[in-house]
C-alpha cells in the first residue's frame, strides 16, 4: 500500500490531509438537502474563505483517473488530479475539469418529472417511487425478464453490483450496458490472440519507436492522461546507444489528429485499410527476420498467416506507399522496445497490433497483461440486441434508463428509440435529459458523481474511491439508493443486503481489505487517497499463433468512405452540454460549437465541395448534413465526422449544435461507404485561430533532434544577434520574486487540459458560436496551432505550445496603460486592475503575443452555473480588459501562508491551474530569483543545450515564460 | 458673377455689414428642416450610443485583433478636421496673409465644432465610458494620477488644451462682430449677442487690448496646430505594431490633418457662398488660395505614403514587410488604392486655375479628398491591427450598424452645430474683412487674376 510519506509534496499532502474529516463533514447519503442554503448557521468544519479538499474519482470516462476537489463554502469549484493515483498522477483533461459543468448544469433535471401528455409535471420522490416500485412488481409478477435496464459500462463496481442485484431482484437478465466508444474489438482481439478477454496494459515511455494504427492516445483512447504522460516520456530527449534520441512516431489513420500531429509521420490510410497495413508492417518484420528470440512464437505459422500481405500488394490496395511500409516494419523491428496501439473497430486491426508488439520481443515491456484485472464491463451486442428485439416485442413492462443516452449512440439498425417507445413505463434517470429522455414517461434526477459515492476500478491494482464532495444541488437522488430501495421493494430475499450506496461501498472496501483487522482505519485511508492502489501481477500470456484469423482482405475499399471519430473533448455526446467542452477549439482544426466534415481538396473538387458549404453526407443507415471542411489533413475519399454533436434535445448548449455520425454507422462500426451532395446552404464554422501558419515568426519554434546533439539554432529561426537597446527607464527590480515559466513545447500534446483549468479557475466566460465568428473567444490561455507551411517540408506535423500572457519584463502593455490599470508588479507580473481599467483596449493593441481579453459584453452564468465561479477571483463586467495572471490569487495565498509561517515561499508551493493540470508537466512553474527552482533548472539546462527561445524575441519584451522547442526527427524524403 | 457687376471700387464697409447681417436673419424653413435633419442623425446615434453602455461594446464590429477601429478613425479625423481652422486663424494671421480674412471664421468655428465631435469618440469608444475622467489628473484620496508615459494621457492634455484654445480663440475674435451684429438685433437675439459681446464699445483702448489679446492668443494657437495633431500621431506611432511604429507619423499626420481640413473648409464654405450668396466677401481668390494649400499637403501626404512604404522595404523587416503586403493587396486593400486615388491622383487636378476656380470641380474634389482622409484614418487605425505580430489572432474588422450610424451621426453633430452657428453668429469676420477692404476689393475685380484670361 502507497503511504503519504513519499514522493508526496507538502501541497498534496495539505490536500489529503483535508480529506480526514470527509466521512464526518460530508453526510453521505443521507436524505438530499434540497437547496444550497447560505451559512445562516455556519458549520463548525467550514472556515469561510479557507478551501477543503476532498479525493475523489472521476466518471467522465473509463479511465478512472483520480481528483481532488477544491470546496468553498460548500461549493465545488474545482477539480484537480490526485497526486496519489497511478493512473492521472496529479493531472486531469479537459473532460475532467468541465465535470463541474455537469454539476451545476442549468438544464439538470431538478426534479422527479411525469410524462402526462406531452407535459412534464412535476411530482414528489414518494410518488415517483412508489410509481417506479408498483410497475416493476408488476412486471416481475408477470414473469420473468419482464424488467430492462440500460446503463453505461462505466458505472464502477460497486454500482454495477447494485445494479445487477437489483435486476435479479425484479428476475431480469435485461440489463444493457453499453458504450458507444467500445473496447470490444480490442477485446476481441486478445481473446482470439492470447485466449483471455481483458485489456492489456502499455508503457510508452518504454519504447523508441510507436505506430499508432488509429489509437488517439493523447485524446480519447483508454487512458489518456496516463498516456499522453508516458508518450512525453517517450519524446523526451535522452541518450540512446550513444546518441541523443527521441522516439519515433508513426500515426495510421484516415484523418490527422492531434495525436497523429504529435507524431513524426502521420501515414494517410483509407478507413478500413489499417489492418491490412498493421498486417503489412508485420509481414516486413517476419520476412527479414528481425523476430526477438524472447518473443517465443510459431514464425512460420505466422509468416503464412500474413504470406498475403507483403508491402507491394497492400501498397496497391490501400494506396500507402510500400517504401513507407517497409520503413515502418525496419523501424519497428530494429528497435530497442516498440509499441504499436491500434483504435477503431476492426479486431483485426488491434490483434495485428497485439502480435507486433509480440514478435518483436515487446510484450511484458511496452505491453503487459496484468492479473485481476476488471471484468469486462460492456454487454455483447448480441445481448443488446435481443434486449432491444424484446422491447420491440412487448415482452418488456418497465425500462430502467440511467445516465446514458442510448436513442443519441446507438446505431440507427438498432432502432432504440422505436424499442424504448414499445416499453410501456420508461424510466430515464440521469443529469441532463437528452435525447432519450424524450421518450422516458418518469424522469428521475440522480446526484452528480461528485455528488455520490461512486468506485472506479480502472484496471488491476487500481481502485478509486469516490466520496460525495458536497450537498447535492437540486432535488436528486443517488442511482446506488434508488435501486436498492427499488430491490428492497421486490420482495425477494436478500436483493440487495445492503442499506444504501455508501453501505454497499464500505462492504465491497471490507473485502477489499488487506488486513482486514482495521477496517474503519482502512476506509479513512482510502477515502483520504481517493482509492486503494497496489501493484499488479504480470499476467503471463501466450500469442496463439493458429487462432490468428483475419478479415480485412475481403474488406472491400469503398470510392467514399466515412471515418468517423470520437471527438476529443465531447466524446459520444456526453460532453456536448457542457460549455467549457464546446468552447474549446478542437486541437486539430480549431473549430469550436460545431461538427464538420473533413474532405481532402481532391477529393472536394471532385463533388465541388469548398469550405463552410453543407454538404449532404447519406449511407445506408441515414442521412446527415454538417460543413465542409477542406483539408490536407485528412486521407483522399475520405470523409471525417467527430461524434458528440447533433443532439436534438440535451440542454441549451447541445442542442442543435452541428450533426450526429453515429446516425450512418452500422454497428460496431466506426466506417462507412457513403455519398456526399453539396447544398446550396453554408453555415460558417467558428475556429478561434485565423492563420494557420506563423508566417517565419518564432511563435511556436521547432528543431531536429540532431540540432539538439550538435547545439545548433534551427536554420529557420536564425537571427543576428541584435546590440542591446537603449533603455530609457531605470530596469525593473524583484528584491523577492520574479516569476516565470518553463514551458517545453516538445512535451505539449495540444490536450487542451490547460485551457479547461484556465476556464475552471479565473472564471473566464463562454462566448458561444457568433462571439467566437467575431473573435472575441475568452480563453487566457490556448494551444497555439500552427501547420508547417509549404517551403519547410522537413517540419514537425504540427507545431503546438500553450500561449498565455508572457509577464513581459518589459511590458508593452504597460506604459500604455493611460490610467495604469496594467502595472508592474514587484514580483515580475504584468498586473491588471479591473477596477482601474477603463477599456480603452491600447494594451491588447501593443501586445504582440495577443493574450489580453476584453469584456465586450456583461458575462453571463445562468444559474446555478455561476455557484462554480472561484471566489478567490474576481467577476469581470463588460468594457474591462482581463488576462492570464499566472493565477495570482494562488501566488498571493501561498506567500500569505509562508508570512504566517514566517518562511519563505517554498518552490512548487505555487502552482498555477494550467500547470497543475498539465498531463504531460510541459509548463513549470517558480521564482527566476531562485536558480534552484525546478523551472530554472529546466530553464538553465535548456539554454545550455540551445533549445531554449523566447517567443518573437526580437521585440526585446524580454518574456518572464521561455520556451523549449519542439524537437522532431528528421524524416527521409518519400 | 454678381460682383462683376460692382464698380471697380467693390464693396463698402456697408456693403460688408448688410452681407453679414443679413445672413443672421431669421431662418426659413429649408435651414429648419436641414438642421432637424442633422439632428435626427444625432439622435439615432445617441440613441444607439445609450444601448452601446448598456449592453456594451459587443454591439460593435470591434474584435479581438482590430481592438480600435471605427471610433478611432473618427477622432482622428475629426481632430484633423479641425486643425486647418487654426492653421487659417493663427498662423495665417500672423503671417498677415491675406486671404484668409473672408473664410478664417467659417475655419475657426470648424475647429471649435470639429474638436467637439473628436472629443466624443475617445469617450464613445472606451469600455467602461463613466470612468473616462480618469485620463485626466486631478485630485482624489487614493492619489491616483494617470500614466504619464501613456500617449493616451497626452491625447487627453492635447485636445483639450485645443479645444480650450481654439475656442477661446473663436469667441475673442467674435467679440467685435458680435457687438456689430447687437447694435441692430431686436428680442432674444440682442439679449444674446449683448451677453457674447461682453460689453464692446469699439473704443480705442478696447481695440487695442483686443489687438494684443487675439495677437498673443495666435502666438499661443500656432504650436497647437503642428503639436496637437503630433501628439495623435503618438497614439499610433508610440505602440510597436507594425503599421504604427513609424517616426514619420507627426508630420504624416500633421500634412494630413491640414489637407483633410482645408479640404473641409472647402467643403462648407462653397455651398454656404452659393445658399447664402456670399460671392462679394467670399470670392474666387479665397477659395483658389485655399485649393492651393490643399495640392501642396496633398502632395506631403502623397511624398508621405511613399517614404512610410520605402522604409518599410528599406528596413527589410519580414513582419512589416507583411503587414505593408496586407495593407495593399489583403482583405481591406481596397481601402488602400482608396486612399492612393482620393489623396494623391485626385488633388492633381488642382495644378490647373481652371479646375481651382470651377466651384462645382473644386467641390467634388473636396468631398474626395474628405473620404480618402477619414479611409486613410481607416486604414492606419484598424487595417494595421488587423494583421498583428501574431498570425493566428489576426481578425477581419467588420464595421457593426452602431459604429456606422455613430459615424453618420456625428456628421450630423458636426454640421447641425455649424448650421447653428452659421446662422445665428457672424460667420464671416466683419472685422476683418474691413481691415482688408483694399484687398477685397482688389479680389472682386474681374481682372485681378492676370494670365487667367
Amino acid at each position: 500500500m502507497r503511504t503519504m510519506s513519499e514522493g508526496f509534496s507538502r501541497r498534496s499532502f495539505l490536500k489529503l490531509a483535508a480529506t480526514a474529516g470527509a466521512a464526518a463533514a460530508v453526510p453521505g447519503c443521507q436524505p438530499a438537502a434540497r437547496k444550497l442554503i447560505p451559512y445562516v448557521v455556519p458549520d463548525e468544519n467550514v472556515i469561510p474563505g479557507v478551501p477543503q479538499f476532498y479525493a475523489t474519482t472521476c466518471t467522465e470516462c473509463g479511465a478512472g483517473c483520480g481528483v481532488v476537489a477544491r470546496i468553498r463554502e460548500g461549493r465545488v469549484i474545482k477539480l484537480e488530479g490526485n497526486p496519489a493515483d497511478p493512473i492521472g498522477k496529479g493531472t486531469i483533461c479537459a473532460r475532467g475539469h468541465a465535470a463541474l459543468q455537469g454539476v451545476y448544469n442549468p438544464d439538470r433535471l431538478r426534479n422527479p418529472m411525469r410524462r402526462q401528455g406531452s407535459s412534464l409535471k412535476t411530482l414528489s420522490w414518494e410518488d415517483a417511487e412508489k410509481l417506479l416500485n408498483d410497475a416493476l412488481k408488476a412486471a416481475a409478477a408477470k414473469g420473468k425478464d419482464r424488467v430492462a435496464y440500460i446503463g453505461p459500462a462505466h458505472q464502477g463496481p460497486t454500482l454495477r453490483a447494485i445494479t445487477e442485484a437489483w435486476l435479479a431482484a425484479y428476475q431480469s437478465k435485461r440489463g444493457i450496458f453499453y458504450e458507444a466508444i467500445s473496447e470490444s474489438p480490442a477485446r476481441d482481439a486478445a481473446e482470439m490472440c492470447f485466449g483471455r478477454r481483458d485489456l492489456p496494459v502499455y508503457h510508452l515511455d518504454k519504447a523508441e519507436v510507436l505506430i499508432s494504427f488509429g489509437a488517439d492516445f493523447n485524446e480519447t483512447w483508454r487512458s489518456p492522461v496516463e498516456l499522453a504522460r508516458q508518450f512525453a516520456g517517450f519524446r523526451a530527449p535522452q541518450m540512446r546507444r550513444g546518441k541523443l534520441a527521441i522516439g519515433y512516431a508513426y500515426y495510421v489513420s484516415p484523418r490527422m489528429s492531434v495525436t497523429a500531429g504529435r507524431c513524426d509521420e502521420w501515414i494517410p490510410a483509407p478507413a478500413g485499410a489499417e489492418a491490412a497495413i498493421a498486417l503489412s508492417v508485420l509481414n516486413v518484420i517476419l520476412s527479414q527476420g528481425w523476430v526477438s528470440p524472447n518473443a517465443q512464437v510459431d514464425v512460420a505459422g505466422l509468416k503464412s498467416f500474413v504470406a498475403s500481405y507483403d508491402p507491394a500488394s497492400v501498397s496497391q490496395q490501400t494506396g500507402v506507399p510500400a517504401k513507407i511500409i517497409e520503413a515502418m516494419g525496419e523501424r519497428f523491428g530494429k528497435a530497442d522496445g516498440a509499441v504499436a496501439l491500434a483504435g477503431g473497430d476492426d479486431p483485426a486491426t488491434h490483434a495485428a497490433a497485439y502480435v507486433l508488439n509480440v514478435v518483436t520481443g515487446n510484450l511484458g515491456r511496452t505491453m503487459e497483461f496484468l492479473e485481476g484485472m476488471p471484468p469486462e464491463p460492456e454487454t455483447r451486442t448480441n445481448d443488446i440486441v435481443a434486449a432491444l428485439d424484446s422491447m420491440r416485442n412487448g415482452e418488456v413492462d418497465v425500462l430502467f434508463i440511467a445516465e446514458t443516452n442510448p436513442v443519441f449512440t446507438m446505431p440507427p439498425a438498432w432502432r432504440a428509440a422505436e424499442a424504448i417507445q414499445k416499453v410501456p413505463l420508461v424510466v430515464w434517470a440521469g443529469g441532463v435529459p437528452g435525447e432519450t429522455a424524450e421518450y422516458a414517461h418518469l424522469l428521475l434526477p440522480l446526484h452528480h458523481p461528485l455528488e455520490d459515492w461512486r468506485d472506479t476500478f480502472p484496471r488491476a491494482g487500481v481502485h478509486g474511491l469516490g466520496q460525495p464532495v458536497m450537498q447535492p444541488v437540486f432535488w436528486s437522488k443517488p442511482l446506488g439508493d434508488l435501486l436498492i430501495t427499488s430491490a428492497r421493494e421486490s420482495g425477494a430475499k436478500n436483493a440487495a443486503p445492503w442499506e444504501n450506496s455508501q453501505d454497499a461501498l464500505r462492504s465491497a472496501w471490507t473485502k477489499l481489505n488487506p488486513k482486514a483487522a482495521d477496517a474503519e482505519g482502512f476506509w479513512i485511508q482510502s477515502l483520504r487517497e481517493g482509492g486503494y492502489f497496489e501493484t499488479a501481477q504480470q499476467a503471463q500470456v501466450k500469442l496463439n499463433v493458429a487462432a490468428l484469423k483475419t478479415s480485412p482482405a475481403s474488406r472491400q475499399l469503398p470510392k467514399l468512405v466515412l471515418a468517423a471519430y470520437p471527438h476529443p473533448f465531447l466524446y459520444d455526446g456526453r460532453g456536448a452540454d457542457k460549455p467549457w467542452l464546446q468552447e474549446v477549439p478542437e486541437p486539430v482544426t480549431q473549430i469550436v460549437w460545431d461538427s464538420w466534415a473533413e474532405i481532402h481538396p481532391e477529393t472536394a473538387r471532385q463533388y465541388g465541395i469548398s469550405t463552410n458549404q453543407v454538404v449532404e453526407i447519406r449511407s445506408s443507415e441515414g442521412v446527415i448534413k454538417t460543413s465542409a471542411l477542406v483539408s490536407e489533413r485528412v486521407c483522399k475519399g475520405v470523409v471525417a465526422i467527430p461524434t458528440g454533436q447533433g443532439h436534438t434535445a440535451l440542454g441549451r448548449y447541445a442542442k442543435g449544435v452541428g450533426a450526429n455520425p453515429f446516425a450512418l454507422l452500422k454497428p460496431g462500426q466506426w466506417s462507412a461507404p457513403i455519398t456526399i451532395t453539396p447544398t446550396h446552404d453554408t453555415h460558417e464554422l467558428a475556429t478561434a485561430l485565423f492563420k494557420n501558419h506563423q508566417l517565419g515568426r518564432s511563435i511556436v519554434e521547432a528543431q531536429t533532434v540532431t540540432e539538439l546533439a550538435s547545439g545548433v539554432q534551427p536554420r529557420e529561426w536564425q537571427e543576428p544577434e541584435v546590440p542591446k537597446p537603449h533603455e530609457m527607464y531605470p530596469n525593473w527590480e524583484y528584491p523577492t520574486h520574479q516569476w516565470g515559466m518553463t514551458i517545453d513545447a516538445n512535451a505539449c500534446t495540444g490536450c487542451s487540459a490547460c485551457v479547461a483549468a484556465c476556464y475552471a479557475e479565473n472564471n473566464i466566460p463562454v462566448v458561444g458560436r457568433e462571439e467566437v465568428l467575431n473573435n472575441r473567444i475568452m480563453s487566457w490561455i490556448r494551444v497555439e496551432r500552427f501547420y508547417p507551411e509549404k517551403k519547410y517540408e522537413h517540419q514537425p506535423l504540427l507545431f503546438l505550445a500553450p500561449m498565455l500572457c508572457q509577464q513581459c519584463h518589459h511590458a508593452p502593455c504597460e506604459p500604455v496603460c493611460p490610467v495604469f490599470a496594467a502595472y508592474h508588479t514587484q514580483e515580475g507580473l504584468n498586473g491588471q486592475v479591473y477596477n482601474r481599467c477603463v477599456g480603452t483596449r491600447y494594451c491588447e493593441n501593443n501586445c504582440p503575443y495577443k493574450v489580453r481579453r476584453f469584456n465586450w459584453w456583461e458575462p453571463e452564468w445562468p444559474e446555478p452555473l455561476n455557484y462554480q465561479l472561484n471566489p478567490d477571483v474576481t467577476v469581470r463586467g463588460a468594457g474591462v480588459m482581463e488576462k492570464c495572471t499566472f493565477c495570482v490569487q494562488r501566488i498571493r495565498h501561498a506567500e500569505i501562508n509562508a508570512m504566517i509561517e514566517k518562511r519563505p515561499v517554498r518552490d512548487g508551493e505555487i502552482v498555477p491551474a494550467c500547470v497543475q493540470t498539465c498531463p504531460t508537466h510541459a509548463i513549470s512553474f517558480g521564482d527566476m530569483n531562485d536558480k534552484n527552482s525546478e523551472m530554472m533548472k529546466r530553464r538553465v539546462a535548456a539554454h545550455n543545450e540551445q533549445r531554449a527561445y523566447a517567443s518573437l524575441k526580437e521585440l526585446n519584451t524580454q518574456p518572464a515564460i521561455t520556451y523549449l522547442r519542439e524537437l522532431y526527427n528528421e524524416r527521409e524524403k518519400a | 458673377m454678381a460682383a462683376a457687376a460692382k464698380p471697380v471700387s467693390g464693396p463698402t464697409y456697408a456693403d460688408i455689414d448688410r452681407g453679414v447681417r443679413k445672413i443672421m436673419e431669421a431662418p426659413g424653413l429649408a435651414y429648419w428642416a436641414w438642421v432637424g435633419f442633422c439632428f435626427t442623425l444625432v439622435a439615432i446615434a445617441a440613441a444607439l450610443w445609450t444601448r452601446q453602455i448598456y449592453e456594451g461594446l459587443g454591439v460593435t464590429g470591434l474584435r479581438q485583433g482590430p481592438m480600435w477601429a471605427m471610433y478611432i478613425t473618427n477622432f482622428v479625423f475629426w481632430v484633423g478636421i479641425a486643425h486647418s481652422g487654426t492653421l487659417i486663424s493663427a498662423i495665417l494671421y500672423l503671417f498677415r496673409t491675406r486671404w484668409r480674412t473672408a473664410v478664417y471664421r467659417v475655419a475657426e468655428t470648424m475647429t471649435l465644432f470639429a474638436v467637439l465631435t473628436a472629443g466624443l469618440f475617445p469617450i464613445i469608444h472606451v469600455g467602461r465610458p463613466w470612468y473616462a475622467y480618469w485620463l485626466l489628473p486631478y485630485p482624489n484620496e487614493r492619489s491616483l494620477q494617470p500614466d504619464f508615459r501613456s500617449p493616451l494621457v497626452w491625447d487627453a492634455f492635447a485636445v483639450s488644451t485645443y479645444l480650450t484654445i481654439s475656442a477661446l480663440f473663436l469667441i475673442m475674435g467674435l467679440i467685435p462682430d458680435v457687438a456689430n451684429a447687437r447694435d441692430v438685433a431686436k428680442g432674444w437675439r440682442k439679449v444674446l449677442y449683448s451677453i457674447v459681446s461682453l460689453g464692446w464699445q469699439g473704443t480705442d483702448t478696447q481695440w487695442q487690448h483686443w489687438s494684443m489679446a487675439y495677437l498673443l492668443l495666435a502666438g499661443l494657437a500656432t504650436p497647437l496646430v503642428l503639436s496637437v495633431h503630433s501628439v495623435v500621431s503618438w497614439d499610433f506611432a508610440m505602440a510597436q505594431l507594425p503599421g504604427w511604429h513609424s517616426t514619420i507619423f507627426a508630420p504624416y499626420f500633421v500634412a494630413g490633418a491640414i489637407f483633410s481640413g482645408v479640404a473641409m473648409v472647402l467643403t462648407l464654405v462653397i455651398p454656404m457662398r452659393k445658399i447664402m450668396h456670399l460671392e462679394d466677401l467670399i470670392t474666387d481668390w479665397h477659395l483658389d488660395s485655399l485649393a492651393k494649400v490643399i495640392l501642396l499637403t496633398g502632395l506631403i501626404v502623397t511624398y508621405s505614403y511613399g517614404i512610410e512604404s520605402f522604409m518599410v522595404w528599406y528596413s527589410k523587416d519580414p513582419i512589416e514587410m507583411m503587414t505593408f503586403h496586407e495593407r495593399y493587396f489583403g482583405y481591406h486593400g481596397w481601402v488602400f488604392w482608396v486612399c492612393i486615388f482620393c489623396n494623391c491622383i485626385v488633388p492633381l487636378a488642382l495644378f490647373s486655375p481652371r479646375i481651382r476656380r470651377n466651384t462645382v470641380l473644386l467641390f467634388i474634389i473636396t468631398i474626395f479628398v474628405n473620404i480618402g482622409m477619414w479611409f486613410e484614418r481607416f486604414m492606419i487605425v484598424a487595417v494595421s491591427q488587423e494583421n498583428n505580430f501574431n498570425p493566428s489572432q489576426w481578425a477581419i474588422y467588420h464595421p457593426s450598424i452602431t459604429e456606422i450610424m455613430i459615424t453618420v451621426g456625428s456628421f450630423g453633430w458636426f454640421l447641425g452645430l455649424f448650421s447653428l452657428f452659421a446662422r445665428f453668429m457672424p460667420i464671416i469676420s466683419m472685422t476683418e474683412l474691413k481691415e482688408g477692404i483694399h484687398w477685397l476689393r482688389e479680389a472682386v475685380r474681374d481682372d485681378y487674376y492676370p494670365g487667367l484670361k
